[in-house]
């Protein structure tokens, strides 16, 4: 077996999302694509980061529920946090997005997206080739594959 | 001399303008007073009080232990449920509750435990969490000036004197106290509008469920008695000939065997970087010492109030009070510590109270006056409500002025 035989059939082309993205818009692209997450890149067409569905509750629920250690006793219905949070709805993604620097090149090998689903709290990997996003890899047709293969042998 | 000046009013200079994370700049310092000699190894680790860094570390300990429970979180929504959502009543709830708490724990700590909570019971009620946040932090450095542990220039005058835990009770919680009330009632009349709460949406605070916030109410019951317990040892340390830090890391040890939190997250509550910065802040003031610039600043001061000890404890008090609104009142009350030894009588303890007066309630002033002030502001903007340094002035000299105003008084009753 390859070093990349298991990761690279697994790149999904994707849509990419502009940092001044609008929320709303974000969330649609998300369902479309039926992807966890989506790059987001500048004008430029650089990598900027990560949208997808984390990015999506953070955006969606009060910025000071992170800062709670536990949150069990708050009865609000979800109902009533959109009502509330409706205002995120405009804004941009470059707000809530996951900076965090995760992509692989062209030429990944399958241990480097190992590592990467490993090292980060993502779940998609960007696959980026001289500079531009050319799809994604996720976590879970990653996981699908690898499971295949580990019952297989 | 001049070496070790220039390097601590650098320090300082750099700290103010928190472009580099303060830790960073007090090693550097704490480095090039070293390779400079301007202090030799052996001086420098001697300059260290390792009793007020075990104090640091053995509440930093209990804190991380005892919150793992929820207890905080609990306390915070049943103080304000008690007022039933009424404005002034969760005012004083919550500013009650974090007086207390910062008294018993620290201002940085309690503002950590509390600010979110306020952030939730704030969004219940529909009404904008500033102004409680501001009241929190005010109330916190107040309630924290009442005690040896409640706020850190308190811990370093302790460390360098050896005053017990009750002195500065008997000596600080009385102006405390008296300053709170005043401090709370003028915050409440200046935001009350922003604090109206419609009388449906109060009920709502009764919807949460303050119990479920215990999250594990067997590790509580093993940790309660222990926190309770090493709070009451503090009350009488001195008369068991043990020193604060003792006190806190035997608490931390026995907190350490009955729950279940292992060593290594435990361990990890230590915020590691205000212990260095402690450090590295030791290691330079003990360079200005070692070089004699502490003695001409005492001197300086003795020839300007020309020996007055009214003059004396009171610029004592409201310089302290100026400058920790300025300047992080950590590395003032550091610097200041030996200044206030050589100017002082033998046994005069007076003017310990004036620095610890001026340097905690100071640190109100302005948003980086104290890092009580500073995590909370980081809270709020990360809670996407930041709230500005101009606004925090507006209200943080007043109060500064009234609580300074208050203590010029006590003062004077007391120690004049």
């Amino acid at each position: 077996m390859s070093p990349r035989e298991l990761g690279a059939p697994l790149v999904r082309e994707a849509p990419l999302l502009r940092d001044d993205t609008p929320v709303e818009e974000a969330v649609r692209a998300l369902l479309d694509a039926d992807l966890p997450a989506l790059p987001v890149v500048n004008g430029a067409g650089k990598l900027l980061g990560l949208f997808g569905e984390r990015e999506f509750i953070e955006a969606l629920f009060p910025g000071y529920l992170k800062e709670l250690g536990y949150a069990g006793f708050v009865p609000r219905s979800i109902e009533s946090v959109i009502e509330k949070r409706q205002t995120c709805r405009l804004e941009p993604v470059s707000k809530h997005l996951n900076r965090e620097h995760v992509e692989v090149d062209a030429e990944f090998s399958d241990v480097g997206l190992a590592e990467a689903f490993i090292h980060h709290r993502v779940l998609v990997v960007p696959v980026v080739d001289r500079g531009r996003v050319v799809g994604v890899v996720s976590r879970s047709d990653f996981f699908a594959a690898m499971g295949e293969l580990f019952l297989d042998r | 001399m001049v070496l070790a000046i220039v390097i601590f009013a650098a320090a300082l200079v750099v700290i103010a303008t928190d472009k580099v994370h303060r830790t960073k700049v007090a090693l550097v310092g704490a480095i090039l007073v070293l390779v400079t000699q301007t202090i030799e190894q052996e001086q420098a680790i001697e300059a260290i009080d390792f009793n007020t860094i075990g104090l640091l570390a053995g509440m930093m300990l209990i804190v991380k232990l005892t919150e793992e429970t929820g207890v905080y979180a609990y306390l915070g929504i049943r103080a304000a449920q008690i007022s039933r959502g009424r404005p002034l009543a969760v005012v004083l709830a919550l500013a009650v509750a974090t007086a207390v708490l910062s008294a018993f724990l620290d201002n940085l700590t309690t503002i950590l435990l509390m600010v979110p909570i306020t952030f939730l019971l704030a969004d219940t009620l529909d009404i904008d969490p500033i102004p409680l946040v501001i009241i929190e932090i005010i109330a916190s450095n107040v309630g924290g000036t009442a005690t040896l542990i409640g706020d850190p220039p308190n811990i370093l005058i302790a460390g360098a004197t050896g005053l017990s835990f009750m002195d500065f009770v008997a000596n600080l919680a009385p102006v405390a106290a008296v300053t709170f009330v005043a401090t709370t009632a003028v915050l409440y009349l200046f935001y009350r509008k922003r604090l109206q709460i419609a009388p449906d949406v109060r009920e709502r605070l009764m919807e949460i469920d303050a119990r479920r916030s215990i999250e594990d109410p067997a590790e509580l019951r093993r940790a309660m008695p222990v926190l309770i317990g090493t709070i009451l040892l503090f009350f009488v340390h001195k008369q068991l000939h043990v020193e604060p830090a003792t006190v806190a890391l035997a608490g931390a040890t026995v907190l350490l065997l009955l729950t279940k939190t292992s060593v290594e997250k435990a361990l990890a509550g230590i915020e590691w970087s205000t212990l260095f910065f402690f450090i590295a802040l030791f290691v330079m003031v003990g360079a200005l010492e070692e070089q004699g610039a502490i003695g001409k600043v005492a001197d300086g001061i003795a020839s300007v109030t020309d020996g007055n000890r009214t003059a004396e404890l009171l610029g004592i008090a409201w310089t302290s009070a100026f400058a920790s609104g300025i300047v992080d009142n950590i590395p003032f009350t550091a610097t200041m510590i030996p200044v206030v030894e050589e100017l002082r009588g033998p046994g005069d303890d007076a003017y310990w109270w004036c620095l610890a007066l001026g340097a905690c309630f100071g640190g109100n002033a302005t948003i980086i006056g104290a890092a009580a002030n500073v995590a909370a502001a980081g809270m709020a903007a990360r809670a996407g409500q930041p709230i500005s340094f101009w606004a925090f002035l507006r209200i943080g000299v007043p109060i500064t002025i009234l609580s300074m105003v208050i203590a010029t008084g006590y003062i004077a009753l007391r120690y004049l």
